[in-house]
């Protein structure tokens, strides 16, 4: 079953702008990331899908419920992180997140329990009965993780999560967004203009732009192995390229790696028996395969181009 | 078998489980928010200087009962006791300056701190959010419109020789003072909203409560007394006016004798009609606000 479906959803503001212009979209659980320039609807999507504004044209559903007739009933499964700053400086984040765990409709008692489990979970101890305004931009993304969470959401919209945080960080807040989707079957979307760190986490890529869809598919389809070798080598990599052109084969330089266009098995023997006859070290061989990087990268310098 | 040990390092792993408890939607979502919000109009749950104020005034308004009871106590019967129709007098300042300090902070508050899109994302819609922040702070002033009331009640009736027969004499005016207490709070709260909620900053809110309040008062006054006629209507711009006016009609009792209301001459229920016409105006400001703010 989809867990998130769209159908020529459109979002206008006035006559002129157009945030959304028909998007269809149909995606199973999982880790979902969801990338864009700014600007290109990132936000105007999850913002619909969480009732916080209001499509010009189209359906949607989450979960199985409808977004614009069932929102009340839908809410109460869905967790939200917005990308700014949305947290009272002068409560603790205990009391805080108590508080809007009841907003989700759980019982008091509950909500206090989960509310420690869960600030545990992001990694907020003893600072948690602090007020938060004396807080760390990193344990203010943690406190607005674990409100998005307490009430144990089957879906989760995270809108760009490590802003503002530092590489540490950074790393920590993904791995805690990829466990919590991994281990506790929480379906996940997570927003970002940060190619890297989908990459790092989402399991789905949907890529839109200018309110359009451009693609939706697993990520190992955007990063398929490529047919290019890396070979890295300690001493003379100009003589060795030279050396493996004059054998026939096809060469990319690349700084101080030679990338070889693989095609069957020969590349790998004529690269080991041109190491050990000009007697240098093979530091690396790898076959590469494509980042999303590069695959945005080639994009754009083709619209460049075309430009 | 993995040692333990090799645990250690992802701390985290301690808590987070699934809840497979009851969710109980929409209507305990405004309860919740409703009792947060009553309970921060008074700091609690808050750092100990949002205490101050908001309890400061509470005491203002309790301070005429206190000095009645005293009174009462010291020379007994001579002591003139205070009719409940007329303490609205004695606390009216206290509602505006609690009104002056607590409406922007529940107003303006989750929209200062960009809260708002929390709650709008969740089991709650804009309504229940509006109409739970009105019902929280009318809830936080019948604290200063009743609670003096309750404690001129008990204290007269433990004053004189037998409690239970001073609250049985006086228990007929009982309904008056709920109803007028409860009037003039929802009427005080709704409006304040209205005005505090049309700005995010809280200097500009706060001028705007303190401005409906305490500078109509003297203008209303000037225009009742000094013009007359048509310049009496100003009457219903004056909360203070007004809210009196409303207090006397519902114990059906006389505008003293020189009073803006025995001045300005109008039938007294009009005053009731007054108040009721700000509480819902007020309310219709307060939910068509939050139905239209982006969040």
């Amino acid at each position: 079953m989809a867990i998130l479906e769209t159908r020529g959803l459109v979002k206008r503001y006035g006559s002129s702008v157009t945030a959304l212009g028909g998007l269809d979209l149909s995606l199973q659980p999982g880790i979902i990331g969801l990338v864009g320039a700014n600007g290109a609807g990132k936000s105007t999507l999850i913002k619909i899908l969480l009732g916080l504004i209001d499509a010009t044209a189209g359906s949607a559903s989450v979960l199985g419920y409808d977004v614009f007739t069932q929102g009340t009933d839908l809410r109460q499964f869905v967790g939200y992180m917005p990308e700014h700053d949305c947290l009272p400086g002068d409560v603790s984040a205990t009391e805080f997140v108590a508080h809007m765990a009841q907003i989700n409709g759980l019982p008091r008692s509950a909500a206090r329990e989960r509310t420690a489990e869960t600030l545990r979970h992001v990694g907020l101890f003893e600072e948690r009965y602090r007020e938060i305004r004396g807080y760390s931009t990193g344990m203010k993304q943690r406190v607005k993780l674990a409100q998005a969470l307490v009430h144990d959401p089957r879906i989760l919209f995270l809108d760009e999560p490590t802003n503002g945080l530092d590489p540490a960080g950074r790393d920590e807040m993904l791995d805690l967004v990829h466990r919590t989707g991994t281990e506790f079957g929480i379906s996940i979307v997570m927003a970002s203009h940060l190619l890297g760190e989908i990459e790092r986490v989402c399991e789905h890529l949907v890529v839109i732009d200018g309110g359009q869809l451009m693609r939706s598919g697993p990520i190992r389809e955007f990063t398929a192995t490529t047919g290019t070798l890396v070979v890295e080598v300690d001493g003379d990599s100009a003589g060795f390229a030279a050396r493996l052109e004059k054998a026939g084969l096809t060469l990319i330089p690349e700084g101080r790696n030679v990338l070889i266009a693989v095609d069957g098995e020969g590349p790998y023997d004529l690269v080991r028996d041109a190491c050990d006859d000009l007697g240098l070290g093979l530091v690396r061989v790898e076959l590469r395969r494509q980042s999303l990087e590069d695959i945005f990268r080639e994009k754009t310098e083709s619209a460049d181009a075309a430009g | 078998m993995q040692p333990a040990e090799t645990r250690t390092g992802s701390i985290y792993d301690l808590g987070y489980r699934n809840y497979d408890g009851v969710r109980l939607g929409r209507r305990h979502a405004a309860m919740s928010l409703y009792w947060y919000t009553l309970r921060g109009a008074f700091g609690i749950g808050r750092r100990t200087s949002s205490k101050i104020l908001p309890i400061l005034i509470a005491i203002f308004a309790f301070i005429p009962a206190i000095v009645q009871l005293g009174a009462a106590a010291l020379f007994g019967d001579e002591a003139e006791i205070f009719k409940p129709q007329d303490y609205f007098g004695f606390v009216e300042v206290p509602i505006a300056l609690f009104c002056a300090v607590i409406a922007p902070e529940i107003a303006g508050r989750d929209l200062r701190q960009r809260t708002l899109s929390l709650y709008f994302s969740r089991a709650l819609l804009r309504q229940d959010y509006a109409l739970a922040k009105i019902a929280a702070f009318a809830t936080a002033l019948t604290l200063l419109t009743l609670g003096p009331q309750v404690v001129l009640l008990f204290g007269n009736g433990l004053a004189t020789d037998d409690i239970w027969g001073y609250i049985q004499d006086n228990w007929a005016e009982l309904p008056q003072t709920l109803v007028s207490g409860l009037l003039i709070a929802a009427c005080a709260a709704a409006f304040c909203l209205a005005l505090a909620a049309q700005t995010s900053r809280r200097a500009y809110a706060t001028i705007a409560v303190i401005a409906w309040f305490l500078i109509t008062f003297p203008i209303a006054n000037t225009l009742v007394y000094a013009i007359g006629g048509v310049g009496s209507l100003a009457v219903y711009f004056s909360p203070f006016d007004f809210m009196h006016g409303c207090t006397l009609f519902i114990f059906n009792a006389e505008p003293g004798f020189d009073s803006v209301q025995d001045e300005a001459g109008y039938p007294m229920w009009t005053y009731l009609v007054a108040v009721l016409a700000y509480t819902a105006a007020g309310a219709a400001l307060v939910l068509r606000r939050f139905m239209r703010i982006a969040a």
